[in-house]
């Protein structure tokens, strides 16, 4: 019988890593990532359980990472995907993991990712009245913004 | 009978209230976990005259317990202003005295006596529920000498902490 990892090694344009057992890495082009998800959904990852970004600002991209989880097998995989930071797009994976619709309203809140065929990505979902960076961004400045906006009490400081 | 003065009524009227003081606990940030603790039979803060209450009009205490963000002291108001006179806030933790942990939060709006009058803080990170019983016996005390006024602040000083919303709430 063929293990989980050959199943994944037999979908078009991956590159595997087993980090350990149960645990996987699928890289992927940008291109393939809806179509690798399908094909992941089909070999049993039935579940996605995280979707979220890891800002590679020294290599100006952005990580988008999808964790799936395989219950047949135990088996977490994570496809990971980099795309250009400063034109940061990616095609929507809700049609495949409906749960994608949430994480991805927080990328695109969160990171500034433009969802494509998303309609609710870029709405207000967490934040209220933003006007700033993406807060998630690494060149965003969270103790500058934070300094501007809201008061801190010094211990000198009266009550009024 | 003579009729009573003014002050005469008011200090029954305030021996009276902080012998039954509902609360309405605004669970914000990881500090509500003491709560239940403090409620239930470990310490029992029923004994006090105290009980958790579920709407803000029937409430005479808010309390905050943790950090606050825009979106959640937007809330915050609303309830506040819904609570009748007189009300009592208390700030839990140290987040709502000043961030605590997330002072360099993007989201933590740091002090919680800019947007509505705290009577009284509970410092610690999270407080225990010995503090907590402390806090109310404190508070009581304050309501039995008049010196818990915050809804009377509130309304002499509504310019100041309105513009003090705004600013943050736009
Ligand atoms: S003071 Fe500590 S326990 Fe309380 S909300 Fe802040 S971080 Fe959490």
């Amino acid at each position: 019988m063929m293990g989980i990892v050959d199943k994944i090694k037999e979908i078009d344009g991956t590159k595997v890593t087993v980090q350990r057992e149960n645990r996987i890495f699928v890289d992927v082009e940008k291109e393939r990532v809806i179509g690798t998800l399908y094909s992941m959904k089909l070999i049993g990852f039935s579940q996605l359980s995280v979707l979220s970004v890891i800002d590679r600002i020294a290599d100006n991209q952005f990580e988008i990472f999808y964790v799936l989880y395989n219950r047949d097998e135990k088996v977490n995989a994570t496809v990971r995907v980099w795309i250009d930071r400063d034109n940061p797009v990616i095609e929507t994976a809700e049609k495949i993991y409906p749960s994608a619709h949430a994480w991805e309203r927080e990328i695109a809140e969160m990171f500034g990712v433009k969802v494509e065929g998303n309609e609710e990505a870029g709405k207000p979902f967490i934040l209220e009245n933003w006007n700033d960076l993406p807060p998630m961004r690494k060149d965003f400045d969270s103790i500058k913004y934070s300094s501007e906006h809201f008061v801190f009490r010094h211990s000198e400081d009266k009550n009024e | 009978m003579e009729k009573m003065t003014q002050d005469q009524v008011r200090t029954i009227a305030n021996m009276l209230r902080k012998r039954s003081l509902w609360m309405i606990h605004y669970c914000t940030g990881c500090g509500a976990m003491e709560l239940p603790p403090t409620m239930t039979s470990r310490y029992d803060m029923s004994r006090l005259g105290l009980a958790p209450f579920v709407t803000s009009r029937q409430a005479d205490i808010l309390l905050i317990t943790g950090y606050l963000n825009v979106k959640t002291l937007r809330r915050v108001i609303t309830v506040y202003e819904q609570m009748l006179d007189p009300k009592y806030v208390i700030g839990f933790g140290s987040c709502a005295l000043n961030g605590g942990v997330y002072w360099d939060s993007y989201a933590v709006i740091k002090q919680l006596d800019r947007y509505i009058p705290a009577d009284l803080y509970i410092a610690g990170c999270m407080p225990r529920p010995e503090a907590i019983i402390t806090a109310f016996q404190d508070l009581m005390d304050l309501i039995d000498s008049g010196k818990a006024d915050g809804y009377k602040r509130y309304k002499r000083d509504l310019a100041y902490y309105k513009e003090n919303q705004r600013k943050v709430l736009g």
